[in-house]
């Protein structure tokens, strides 16, 4: 599965994110500990053949620290973010709380989910269409 | 060679300053907005994040119209900027086994396993102006997404679908395989560890996959052309987006978005010094940040000629590391315009006297009319 529940978070669109979680602050009592600010992630990657790693370079990343209910949910997605990185950061908390994550949470995140699964699908289908099999020149 | 800093200026400095931002806006014209450059200049933005060795779409554009396009100055503004944050984590290996694929070519063979893939290129098309676009409206925008849009066939679904690696048919072949060398595989990060050389192969490859594109290309030109031993070809070129996943204050592993990739994988042929032993492929590596495709082949070309032992630039680590950092050689070659007054000064003085010393020691000669170098001539 490509998109598991936090890549979901990242990637889905902001208004409908804010708005659930804007729902759950009605539910839970919310504390900023760390507000949204952004950093470095640096990446790491290996060539294919030897499993050599190396450094890539660096990705900017948004991290936001939050409690909810006492409980502490970390935030945590690229670029300069800073709604959705403490939109996530309460969901990772509202989880935490039982240890699991609750029913609405994943069907926000399923509903999400497959939104992204659409849109990425329609593009692979684009990039289908340019599927090609070259013939030699002496071939029909 | 000393320096001798000059003071003053302040005024002009500053008035410069202004005029330039002056020149970038004084046709009064709509200001181009940060979204529509990273979007509509993808190619661009892409080489900048890799040269500025930080993957920020969205301030690779704000530095691009800040500084009217120049792509070095772009690039130099985007390391000022990463040199401004922490790095508070660091990545997983990325899995460019499961890129999400949107380009996947292979030029050393015609049928690949799930087939060839040429996305989105320009590889194959005339280069003709489209005079057109000077027309292009939003509307004519809207029209082109929609009647394109409306050809996607969706035959399984939502299914994504995941491509194996050509190389692999020749690995296991046992044709395909790792240099046989005695290279350091530390991983070394060149931004926090000086580099010295032979540089283990690890900083090779961050320092390549953060160089200038143009001087890449350039080296790795030079020794396709016959200045090195390389005669590379592309096993397979695949460009698409990887998961970024890190470990958060929790210890828990956590994905926090996806990037795009280039990746190219450069096959090319070992020689073996021995009569008795049988020369294989191997490959040259190249990844980078979004769609540089240029980047990622020439890049794979240099990882594998810098592995060999010949004395062609392109195959001088030394050389080709340093001469193609961008931001490097870009700030050289512009601080020749700052002033070097006192230092030419300097020089000019030694020219002057040794010229003094010369007149003197003609003068010695003369007798009459006649000069030293007339005496030589007799």
């Amino acid at each position: 599965m490509i998109f598991d529940d936090d890549l979901v978070l990242c990637e889905c669109d902001l208004e409908p994110l804010k708005s659930f979680v804007e729902d759950l602050e009605k539910q839970h009592s919310v504390e900023v500990i760390q507000e949204p600010g952004i950093c470095l992630t640096m990446i790491k990657a290996e060539d294919s053949l030897e499993h050599q790693q190396f450094f890539l370079g660096e990705a900017l990343t948004t991290e936001c620290e939050v409690s909810v209910d006492g409980t502490a949910g970390v935030g945590l997605c690229l670029g300069e973010e800073p709604v959705r990185g403490y939109c996530i950061a309460v969901i990772d908390g509202v989880n935490r709380l039982r240890g699991e994550t609750p029913e609405n949470v994943s069907e926000f995140i399923q509903s999400q989910r497959v939104v992204l699964e659409e849109r990425e699908a329609k593009e692979q289908a684009l990039v289908k269409k340019t599927r090609v099999d070259f013939k030699l020149m002496e071939q029909d | 060679m000393g320096y001798v800093a000059i003071k003053g200026g302040e005024d002009a400095i500053s008035n410069a300053e202004i005029l330039v931002d002056y020149y970038r806006v004084k046709d009064a014209t709509d200001p181009i907005e940060i979204d529509q450059i990273r979007t509509q200049f993808r190619l661009l933005v892409d080489k900048i994040m890799g040269e500025g060795s930080i993957y920020a779409p969205e301030h690779a554009a704000i530095a691009l119209k800040q500084v009217e396009g120049d792509v070095f100055e772009s690039a130099f503004i985007l390391r000022a900027f990463r040199a401004t944050l922490r790095r508070n984590y660091y990545s997983e290996v990325i899995d460019t086994d499961n890129m999400v694929v949107e380009r996947r070519i292979s030029s050393a063979f015609r049928e690949i396993p799930d087939g060839q893939i040429l996305g989105p290129t320009r590889d194959y098309t005339q280069r003709l102006l489209h005079p057109n676009l000077a027309e292009e409206t939003f509307g004519s925008i809207e029209k082109f997404l929609e009647d394109f849009e409306a050809g996607a066939i969706l035959e399984n679904g939502n299914e994504i679908p995941k491509y194996s690696r050509v190389v692999d048919l020749l690995r296991k072949e046992g044709i395909l395989r790792a240099v046989e060398d005695n290279e350091s595989g530390r991983l070394v990060d060149i931004t926090r560890e000086a580099v010295k050389f032979p540089a283990p192969r690890s900083a090779a490859l961050q320092m390549l996959a953060r160089s200038e594109t143009g001087g890449l290309m350039c080296l790795a030109y030079s020794a396709q052309r016959g200045f090195g031993s390389a005669h590379a070809t592309v096993g397979e070129m695949r460009v698409g987006k990887v998961k970024i996943a890190v470990k958060d204050s929790k210890g828990r592993t956590r994905s926090i978005g996806r990037i795009k990739v280039t990746e190219a994988e450069m096959l090319s042929r070992i020689h073996v010094p021995h009569k008795d032993k049988v020369p294989y492929l191997s490959l040259g590596y190249g990844l980078c940040f979004g769609q540089n495709e240029t980047k990622a082949i020439s890049m794979g070309i240099l990882d594998r000629t810098m592995r060999s032992d010949g004395d062609a630039p392109s195959e001088a680590q030394e050389f080709v590391l340093y001469h193609t950092e961008g931001v490097e050689s870009y700030g050289f070659t512009n601080h020749l315009k700052l002033p070097h007054y006192v230092t030419f000064q300097s020089g000019l003085n030694n020219l002057r006297q040794a010229m003094d010393r010369r007149k003197k020691e003609m003068d010695k000669w003369r007798v009459g009319n006649m000069t030293r170098d007339d005496f030589k001539k007799k």
